[in-house]
């Protein structure tokens, strides 16, 4: 008998470190700042443990039976706590109010626990082995929890399984309990009823857990996440709504399968159109291949170079059906050449020659960034431009980020080319802004490639009109050594943003 | 037993988070490029061997230093070749030497040049030479990226090092007046680099008392702002603002007024500039040469290295000049030459520490650390990502006298410098010891000439500057303060000195 009730400490122990251990995780996860969720929410529970163990003077008659009740409220509260955060992140306003309350009332339970068990044993030992018992096994059922919690449950179950689990687990005790403490209970049949109850609820809970991961995790990124990745350089995810798949880099919007042909037509075709006998094309970025999708269209062009950092994305975009359909299986055309390198050092080693380039970078929201944006780079770019080249550059919105865009202008016509900025509309980014750059002056093309959705001949001149509220700005150009666009850029989008 | 389960609880959680205690990643590194033991077999004159070859050359330099190698650089833009350089060290350069691993090229001491301003026509010079400057526009990528500096200070990062956040009205006011004085000297001329240009003795004055002093006279009491004075007087001259004379203290906040925001640097620092000028002057240089002996005799110069007498019709001295006592016969024990010991590290890091937010900067400096911070190596990359870099801490000993330094310096091992440097950069950098992988050291005894009390003023200095022997000086000692322009114009004066001499 003795060993039986120790065991029941230690499992008890164990539920209680992971319910701790899950919220504070999945503070982690949705919040962010690991460091500040753990602190607070280890105090508020320790503190709440201590406001448990206080209660427990208080209680005085019918200690098995508070016992059994005890374990049974945890079990349920514990074992659906991460089901309700989740729910709770991605449908409420008070997240924190609803953690650090779930934090605090399985603290109190937690709290009552142990002062209940010793009390309840204390007549079958001595004072002294009661407490060496009871502690032993309390320190052995943490040590278990918080191995497993990291090693095995948070991969194999996943957050939502794991505190269910444990739930079953508390639940299963309160069940072991009756049988355990049969002589110092009351009303016993209700009580194992009650066990079956809950034992089948978390039951359930556990069998439909993917369907509540899936149905929180839709609600917080909007919309179905069908693929998600760290590489080595990035946070890539890829969303879906019903035929809308959309592409984020670090949380970035990269681009909407709905209208991204506005976006990479216009990149493509204004610049491109209007080079004479196009040979060779280099793609700086645009990993995703849309853009070379749009240049495929030009049979004239020999050679396409595409330079992006990540493996990854090229690879992503080269093998998933889903994305291959989006560019037309254009990453395996045999007129393409992927390299995966860092942009600024490969132009600057490379000694290449192309008819035309296309820079489409991330907006420059950092200095890393920002290197890209600079007099240094498109002097370094502009060397490999033939006579009759063009390079077409992703410039932001000259709308939300008016500064900026007319600061990237600047900082080409600074590197010593001639610019011809333009804009469009795309419905998932607002009016974007491109500048055209080259050695010599820009005549519209009187001819496009068929099957343009949204560029056209007659259209064309339109795109470099500029009305007042997105008219040229005097802006100094970006360099290497003064980085204004970063900084001009985060102030452009603190303007509008939250 | 809630205390027992609380230690265990946030222990348990802390592994999760990463803020374990790792046990210690081990960290490789020794000393590297010591040049004690050389020095110290000059000073015993011990064993030196006889010459069994003889050696002509109308030309001898010795020292491969900035100064040196821009003696060298003259003379052969000036189309005279016949000269050789004899360096001490393996590697030339002497406060602009480098190194590279697989991950950057790195410095070992001198690791910027301030734009220079019109009167710098030497360096300007040079710097079109290199490329640096063309079209009267410097390159953008040898300008430093921004952001440049950083201070941290009361668990924040700010901007730039002049303290900007925490002053009290006080500070602020002091600051400002300060500048106003610094502007004025600035107007007046007499502060410029070349030093030998402007220095005129209506301002002798300011060499007769110490910054420090100075500050005090002007009413200066301001916490930060003599944190901030001394951090200069320490980063440019090894030396707290009470050993450096108030005159070149002023001159580090007077003698500029930058044409474009700078300065200009390199992945390995001035150690780039030394590779250009061993591209043009390397076939003259003979490395790991230690001279032991000049005679000078009617008609020339005799100059003893290793087995071989160099005979000379003229020696250009662009080591440091307090080896000459020891190198020349007769020659007077020198009064007014102090330097400043100091010792840098190059730290290998695996990654970059967590940043608190602040975007990875140059220039890196902590408030109150008596180490001068540490600089990026891999910041002047054109890279967009970076995994792994090399920082230079550099730490000039000017608390207490240069010779009790020299001894710590020698005594205490590389364990104990190691933790030094760890222990600074972990006040600000908690998980430092999780990202370094290497740290080499190097002690420099005789790192920089010290603008002492009187130095820059000095007879001594002055009569060695004019000194039209067959053996002339060429240090930037003789300037009094060690940078990179001094022993520049230095050794392109001594070079012109000679030139004119040998065509009559």
């Amino acid at each position: 008998m003795g060993i039986l009730v120790f065991i029941s400490v230690l499992l008890v122990a164990a539920c209680g470190l992971i319910y701790e251990l899950v919220a504070g995780t999945l503070a982690s996860y949705l919040v962010g700042d690991s460091v500040f969720q753990f602190s607070t929410i280890i105090g508020t529970y320790l503190f709440a443990m201590g406001i448990g163990s206080a209660l427990s003077r208080y209680i005085n008659r019918g200690l098995a039976n508070r016992f059994v009740w005890i374990e049974l409220l945890l079990g349920v509260i514990g074992g659906f706590s991460s089901a309700l955060l989740m729910l709770a992140f991605a449908f409420t306003q008070g997240f924190e109010l609803i953690l650090y309350a779930l934090v605090l009332v399985m603290g109190v339970l937690v709290g009552l626990e142990i002062p209940l068990l010793m009390r309840i044993v204390r007549d079958r030992y001595q004072f002294r082995d009661v407490i060496a018992h009871v502690l032993t096994f309390d320190y052995l059922g943490a040590l278990g929890a918080s191995l497993l919690f990291p090693i095995l449950l948070v991969p194999r179950l996943g957050l939502v399984r794991s505190a269910m689990l444990f739930g079953l687990i508390n639940a299963g005790v309160a069940l072991w309990s009756t049988f355990l403490f049969a002589n110092q209970l009351s009303a016993t049949r209700g009580l194992r009823a009650a066990c079956l109850v809950v034992l089948c609820a978390l039951g359930a809970g556990m069998a439909q857990a993917r369907q509540i991961t899936a149905t929180a995790e839709d609600n917080i990124y909007a919309d179905e996440i069908i693929f998600a990745r760290d590489t080595h350089y990035q946070h890539l995810v890829l969303t879906r709504f019903k035929d809308d798949l959309r592409l984020f880099l670090n949380s970035h919007l990269q681009f909407s399968s709905r209208d991204e042909y506005r976006y990479h037509e216009s990149l493509v075709h204004p610049g491109l159109a209007a080079v004479p006998a196009p040979r060779r094309v280099l793609i700086l970025g645009g990993g995703d291949g849309l853009a070379v999708r749009e240049i495929l269209k030009y049979p004239q062009v020999e050679s396409i170079t595409l330079v992006d950092l990540d493996p990854e994305m090229t690879r992503i975009f080269s093998t998933n059906p889903m994305l291959t359909k989006l560019n037309d299986k254009s990453l395996l055309s045999p007129r393409v050449h992927v390299i995966n390198a860092d942009a600024f050092p490969w132009v600057d080693s490379n000694t290449d020659n192309f008819d035309f380039i296309v820079i489409d970078f991330p907006d420059p929201t950092n200095y890393s960034l920002g290197k890209l944006y600079t007099t240094a780079f498109y002097r370094a770019v502009s060397r490999h431009l033939s006579a009759q080249g063009f390079v077409a550059v992703q410039s932001t919105s000259p709308m939300f980020a008016r500064d900026s865009f007319w600061c990237i202008a600047e900082t080409l016509k600074q590197a010593g080319l001639q610019t011809y900025p333009y804009h469009v509309y795309v419905p998932s980014f607002g009016e974007w802004g491109f500048v055209l750059a080259g050695t010599h002056g820009y005549v519209p093309p009187k001819s496009l490639p068929a099957g343009l959705r949204f560029v056209s001949v007659d259209g064309l001149p339109a795109l470099f009109q500029f009305p007042p509220d997105m008219a040229p700005l005097p802006m100094p150009a970006n360099q290497l050594n003064s980085q204004v666009l970063v900084r001009t850029y985060e102030n452009d989008w603190k303007d509008i943003s939250h | 037993m809630k205390l027992g389960r609380r230690k265990f609880l946030g222990l348990g959680s802390a592994a999760l988070v990463g803020l374990s205690l790792k046990s210690g990643k081990k960290i490789e590194g020794s000393f590297v490029n010591d040049s004690f033991q050389m020095g110290h077999l000059l000073r015993g004159r011990a064993g030196f061997p006889a010459a069994r070859r003889i050696e002509k050359f109308p030309v001898v330099i010795v020292g491969g230093g900035i100064a040196g190698l821009s003696a060298a650089w003259r003379l052969r833009k000036r189309g005279f070749t016949d000269f050789v350089l004899l360096e001490m060290n393996a590697q030339p350069g002497g406060n602009a030497r480098w190194d590279e691993n697989e991950i950057t090229a790195y410095p070992w001491a001198a690791h910027y040049v301030p734009v220079p301003g019109p009167r710098a026509e030497y360096v300007r010079e040079l710097f079109e030479d290199l490329g640096v400057l063309k079209n009267a526009q410097w390159e953008e990528r040898y300008l430093a990226f921004s952001p440049q500096e950083r201070l941290f200070l009361y668990g924040r990062w700010q901007e730039g090092i002049e303290p900007a956040i925490g002053l009290t009205r006080k500070d602020r006011d002091q600051f400002q007046r300060l500048e106003n004085l610094f502007s004025k000297f600035r107007k007046s001329g007499s502060f410029t680099v070349p030093l030998e240009l402007g220095r005129s003795s209506q301002f002798q004055y300011l060499d007769r008392i110490s910054f420090s002093d100075w500050l005090r006279q002007q009413g200066f009491d301001s916490r930060l702002l003599n944190w901030y004075m001394n951090y200069a007087c320490r980063d440019d001259y090894g030396a707290l603002a009470s050993d450096t004379s108030a005159w070149a203290g002023i001159h580090y906040f007077s003698s500029r007024e930058s044409e474009e925001k700078g300065p200009l640097t390199w992945p390995e620092g001035n150690g780039w500039i030394t590779r250009r000028l061993l591209e043009r002057v390397g076939a003259n240089i003979r490395t790991s040469q230690m001279v032991d002996r000049i005679t000078q005799t009617r008609r020339g110069a005799r100059v003893f290295a290793g087995d071989t007498e160099y005979r000379a019709e003229f020696v250009i001295f662009a080591a440091p000049t307090f080896l000459a006592p020891y190198l020349l016969v007769d020659f007077p024990q020198l009064q007014d030459f102090v330097y400043s010991p100091w010792l840098t590290a190059n730290l290998t890091l695996d990654r970059y520490p967590e940043s608190r937010g602040a975007e990875p900067s140059w220039d890196t400096v902590f408030l109150d650390s008596p180490t001068l911070g540490y600089v990026d190596a891999m910041h002047q990359s054109l890279r967009t990502h970076v995994d792994r870099t090399v920082w230079t801490v550099y730490w000039a000993l000017a608390e207490g006298a240069p010779a009790q330094n020299r001894q710590l310096l020698l005594e205490k091992d590389w364990a104990y410098w190691k933790e030094a440097i760890l222990h600074d950069l972990e006040r600000v950098h908690s998980d430092i010891r999780q990202c370094v992988s290497r740290i080499d050291i190097m002690r420099m005894g005789h790192a920089m000439i010290r603008p002492a009390v009187g130095a820059i003023f000095s007879v001594e200095r002055r009569r060695l500057r004019r000194l039209n022997d067959r053996i002339l000086f060429a240090n930037s000692d003789l300037s009094g303060i060690s940078i990179f322009e001094e022993a520049q114009y230095r050794g392109v004066e001594a070079a012109q000195k000679l030139l004119k001499r040998l065509h009559g």
